[in-house]
């Protein structure tokens, strides 16, 4: 039973992975939380459940058009809402992004309803048994997505001259721009990138919980936030790492009879870990010039 | 010290002026408001409830429901030959715009009555409002203890409710399932953050112990828990008979498809709650053999008259989607208000709330209704129904129907 | 007083102005700990619903008295506040804010889980006890209490905090002591706020209490101006009444309340008074020659 728990729990994790890549990737170079994130997520979802239902499309079809809308929306999104705060505090960028996740939260409501819908089944499950485990045909998709997907990141940020840009961007800013970095292009991929996993992670979870619903991006929103500060924020594998993390804890304080303090087993272990290791698990210190 | 008391002035100067920049400008509403209900054209019901935020669901079926009670009353002649009005307003699923709400429907809007809470806990922080303020308040969904009376155990004299009373209903339901269907040891899965899931599964437990049912795990989810996987694998090792589910439809019928998922072949039984169309389009073939109790026969084959009359149109005008338990009491609880009125021949609450109370064996969609010597309301008999294939895809078959007494 | 009001004031009114009092009251606390130390707290409605909850547990099981239960309310808060901040006051900046998240949440989870607090069955039968007078002769005693602090030593070497705490420090300010303490006042106020709301709603649930109210109050400090007094204020005062103003649009209400939010913040990243000093726009002669010198110096 604990075998099988872990593979519970290393499929949520893979997907709180994928949201919290979009988290990190924006902190680590604007230094924003982009809270409006989640919504992303919902809105992929969304759009993935369409795809299915009204063009009766199949999986990989849903996916990519979801990733495609939400790449579209994320970047106008950061126009729209965040760019003209950029030289603004923190907080004010914070504000404008809790505006603009109750912005698009009631805006899915509206047109569809605050009902949950649920998601057409497009994967033809069946339960594949390795030793004592099971493991389902959705989980084997979900993770062979959400790795096919992190490797495809890996590359671009490592190889790629626009991924190579986002990594200087990050690690100093202004040196960056001085170099000849067009900044605002930057940060446009940066959260059209971060869109489309989050909205590849929509659907993905869509399909895993059978359902989606305005409000999804709440909860998961914020726990995948978790994932990427527990993990270190602006940092790629730390993101991972800190989503694998939380998704198997979390399955593991459910197994173990937490269920209700569910949401407390993402923060408590959190805070544990920044008393310890101020910048997460793979976060680097910060150095403070005086 | 001067420089201090001169700034607090200013405060005090620019808070007024706010508070009177608010009273001024939503004073022009109001006349308009009043003149709307003192022409006495109009009998005005509020709807108190949510349709923005995590209730929204619950808020926006029982509305739809009191529209729809609304438009049946209108369509011949309205009553007393005055129109009924629905005066909508979202509270946004926050406990202190539900009580603005309320003030502002029985001070601005001049509501005689007031449709909700679809839950207990915004039901009960207003109750004393309306108690006050002389205003019915009838609640179409607050299931929990001390909503018609105090906490002290006085009665209140304008609060009502037409839900199911769970403590008859389930023990009957409870005793069926040990001695018809042979139950001997269940598990229990509690929604911790719904009121009525956690009153539910104290009534349930007591009941089932009565029966000799074991309970051999308890678990417990939250409402907007969409993964189930880690709580049906603790379960799974028990081996219960069955699994009493006392939380809504969307977490049942997820729960359900998780349960087969993983290979479990046992059903669920659980209360109203359960009841809608979104079972199965939640749990899909996983809900089929799912049991739920309810006061109407929610089963378009068997229902007949007004409940028949009253599920055909609802799915014409909603895609075949069947009411759930909310839109049922909804509408129910405008009909009931509308009963009341003509009975007293009086719109004023103070006259029609005296009908309520002598309500007896009232044919509502929901159930037969009488409002007992507490003022809580009794339906029998209970039906409990079951998810069966039918001809135009899954729907309830009455499976019993149990008769209950207070 | 409270009957001179009610004679001109419809309930309705007197019910969102006292909420509105309840609300700046909390949100002057909070504006100590953001504004002023600048230290980030998304958690703010997790003291405050120890307060609510607190005051009302007090009341309701042990007939303890409504004032002795306010100020216990508060200084369970506070209590709650150095516990907390012990440990979690180490971290600076958005890690502060995140673990202050984590800490609400944490507190909210708890309190569905006691019993004493009724878990999701709430807790009712409390006592109506806020009226519109106490809210409002509170809110007073808060802005004086404010003031007096922000214009104190204390204030000065808050302020001195949140602009460098390293060059704080190296002139002898001893930072954690001074955080702690910040954060305590201002959490007190959160617990006091709290008490007044349970006597207010009289009835409390946790799901009231998540981190969106955290974030609302947040929203009031930052949208008024953030360390300004009188911002705060009328940041608290827009968006609790806007929702009410903006009842009419009905379905689009929340929509557009998300939309003024953005704009806003787009318009005014400083908040509506952030930048403003009335004490300069109303004392002008006075301050003249002083304006004078630093606007010269800032440009």
């Amino acid at each position: 039973m604990f075998e099988q728990q872990i593979i519970n729990g290393l499929t949520l994790g893979a997907v709180y992975a994928l949201i919290a890549l979009g988290y990190t990737m924006v902190y680590g170079i604007i230094q924003l939380i982009n809270f409006a994130h989640g919504e992303i997520y919902m809105i992929g979802a969304f759009v993935g459940v369409m795809m299915v239902t009204i063009l009766g499309q199949g999986f990989f079809v849903s996916i990519i058009a979801a990733m495609m809308v939400c790449m579209i929306l994320g970047v106008l999104l950061e126009r729209v809402a965040y760019r003209p705060l950029r030289k603004s505090t923190r907080l004010a960028a914070l504000i404008s992004a809790i505006g603009a996740s109750i912005f698009l939260q009631n805006a899915m409501m509206l047109w569809k309803g605050p009902q949950p819908v649920g998601f057409p089944q497009v994967i033809n499950d069946a339960i594949y048994h390795i030793g004592s485990v099971e493991v389902t045909k959705v989980q084997l998709i979900i993770l062979a997505t959400s790795a096919v997907l992190m490797a495809i990141l890996n590359y671009i940020v490592k190889y790629v001259k626009i991924g190579k840009a986002m990594r200087a961007a990050s690690q100093d800013y202004d040196t960056a721009s001085l170099m000849g970095i067009n900044i605002n292009r930057v940060i446009s991929f940066t959260f059209a990138i971060g869109s489309a996993l989050a909205a590849a992670g929509g659907v993905l979870v869509g399909i895993y919980f059978n359902t989606v619903e305005p409000l999804m991006g709440v909860m998961a929103g914020l726990k995948a936030f978790c994932a990427a500060v527990l993990g270190g924020i602006g940092s790629i594998p730390g993101a991972v790492l800190g989503g694998i993390f939380l998704g198997v804890a979390e399955t593991i304080g459910i197994a173990a009879g937490f269920s209700t303090y569910k949401d407390a087993i993402a923060f408590s272990l959190l805070i544990i870990v920044l008393l310890f290791k101020p910048t997460g698990l793979l976060g680097k210190p910060i150095q403070r010039k005086v | 010290m001067k420089k201090k008391g001169l700034l607090l002035t200013i405060m005090v100067l620019l808070t007024l002026a706010l508070l009177a920049a608010g009273c001024g400008g939503e004073k022009d509403s109001k006349d308009t408001a009043a003149s709307g209900s003192g022409g006495g054209d109009t009998i005005k019901i509020g709807f108190l409830g949510a349709t923005t935020g995590d209730q929204a669901d619950f808020g926006s079926k029982t509305l739809a429901g009191m529209k729809m009670a609304a438009e049946d009353l209108n369509k011949e002649g309205g009553v007393l030959g005055k129109k009924i009005e629905i005066v909508e307003e979202d509270h946004g699923s926050k406990l202190s715009e539900g009580v603005n709400v309320v003030q502002k429907l029985i001070n601005r809007d001049k509501v005689v009555a007031i449709v909700g809470d679809p839950t207990t806990g915004i039901t009960k922080a207003v109750a004393p409002i309306a108690e006050s303020s002389h205003v019915v308040l009838l609640s179409a969904g607050a299931v929990g203890a001390n909503v018609v009376n105090t906490e002290d155990g006085k009665l209140r004299e304008y609060v009502y409710r037409n839900t199911l009373l769970d403590a008859v209903a389930a023990p009957a339901v409870v005793k069926y399932l040990a001695e018809e269907l042979g139950w001997k040891k269940v598990a229990i899965v509690t929604t911790k953050d719904l009121d009525y899931s956690v009153g539910l599964t104290k009534i349930f437990k007591k009941a089932l112990a009565d029966n000799g049912i074991e309970v051999v795990t308890e678990e417990t989810i939250m409402d907007k828990d969409r993964n189930f996987a880690a709580t049906v694998t603790a379960i799974k090792p028990h081996q219960p008979d069955g699994i009493v589910f006392t939380g809504y439809y969307t977490a049942g019928g997820l729960f359900m498809k998780e349960v087969k998922k993983q290979g479990l072949d046992i059903n669920m039984v659980g209360g109203d709650g359960l009841l809608g169309s979104t079972l199965w389009e939640m749990g899909g073939e996983a809900v089929n053999g799912s049991m739920v109790y309810c006061g109407f026969e929610a089963d378009p084959s068997m229902a007949q008259g007004k409940t028949k009359d009253f599920i055909e149109r609802y799915s014409e005008a909603n895609n075949g989607e069947m009411p759930n338990m909310f839109v049922a009491q909804g509408y129910d609880a405008v009909m009931m208000l509308a009963d009341a009125i003509k009975a007293a021949n009086s719109d004023d609450p103070v006259k029609f709330k005296e009908e309520i109370k002598k309500l007896k064996n009232w044919q509502g969609v929901s159930g037969t209704i009488t409002i007992r010597e507490n003022h809580e309301p009794l339906k029998s008999p209970v039906y409990l129904l079951e998810v069966v294939e039918g001809e135009n895809g899954q729907q309830f078959k009455v499976k019993a129907a149990i008769p209950v007494e207070g | 007083m409270s009957a001179f009001l009610e004679s001109i004031l419809d309930p309705y009114y007197i019910q969102v102005l006292t909420l509105l009092g309840v609300y700046i009251i909390a949100a002057l606390g909070l504006n100590l700990i953001t504004g002023v130390t600048g230290m980030f707290s998304f958690g703010h409605a997790a003291y405050f619903a120890v307060g609510a909850y607190g005051a009302a547990i007090l009341t309701v099981k042990y007939q303890f008295p409504f004032y002795g239960a306010l100020l216990a309310g508060g200084i369970m808060a506070a209590l709650a506040a150095v516990i907390i901040g012990f440990p979690a006051l180490r971290l600076t900046g958005d890690y502060l804010g995140i673990v202050t998240l984590g800490f609400g949440e944490i507190i909210r989870v708890v309190f569905l889980n006691l019993d004493i607090t009724g878990g999701a069955l709430g807790l009712a039968g409390i006592a109506k006890e806020s009226s519109i007078v106490l809210v409002y002769t509170l809110v007073l005693v808060t802005i004086y209490v404010m003031y007096a602090l922000q214009n104190s030593r204390f204030g000065r070497a808050l302020v001195a905090i949140r602009e460098d705490d390293i060059a704080a420090e190296a002139m002898g300010i001893n930072i954690s002591a001074y955080k702690i303490k910040a954060f305590a006042i201002g959490c007190f106020f959160a617990g006091v706020a709290g008490a007044l709301y349970a006597h207010l709603l009289l009835f409390l649930n946790p799901t009231d209490f998540g981190f969106a109210k955290s974030f609302e109050f947040l929203c009031f400090v930052v949208l008024g101006g953030l360390g300004s007094i009188p911002g705060v204020i009328l940041g608290t005062s827009v968006l609790t009444l806007a929702p009410e103003f903006l009842r009419s649009l009905s379905d689009y209400r929340m929509l557009i309340y998300g939309a003024l939010m953005v704009l806003m913040m787009i318009f005014r990243p400083n908040g509506l008074l952030g930048g403003v000093d009335l004490q300069r726009l109303v004392f002008k002669n006075k301050y003249k020659s002083q304006a004078g010198r630093s606007t010269a110096a800032g440009g």
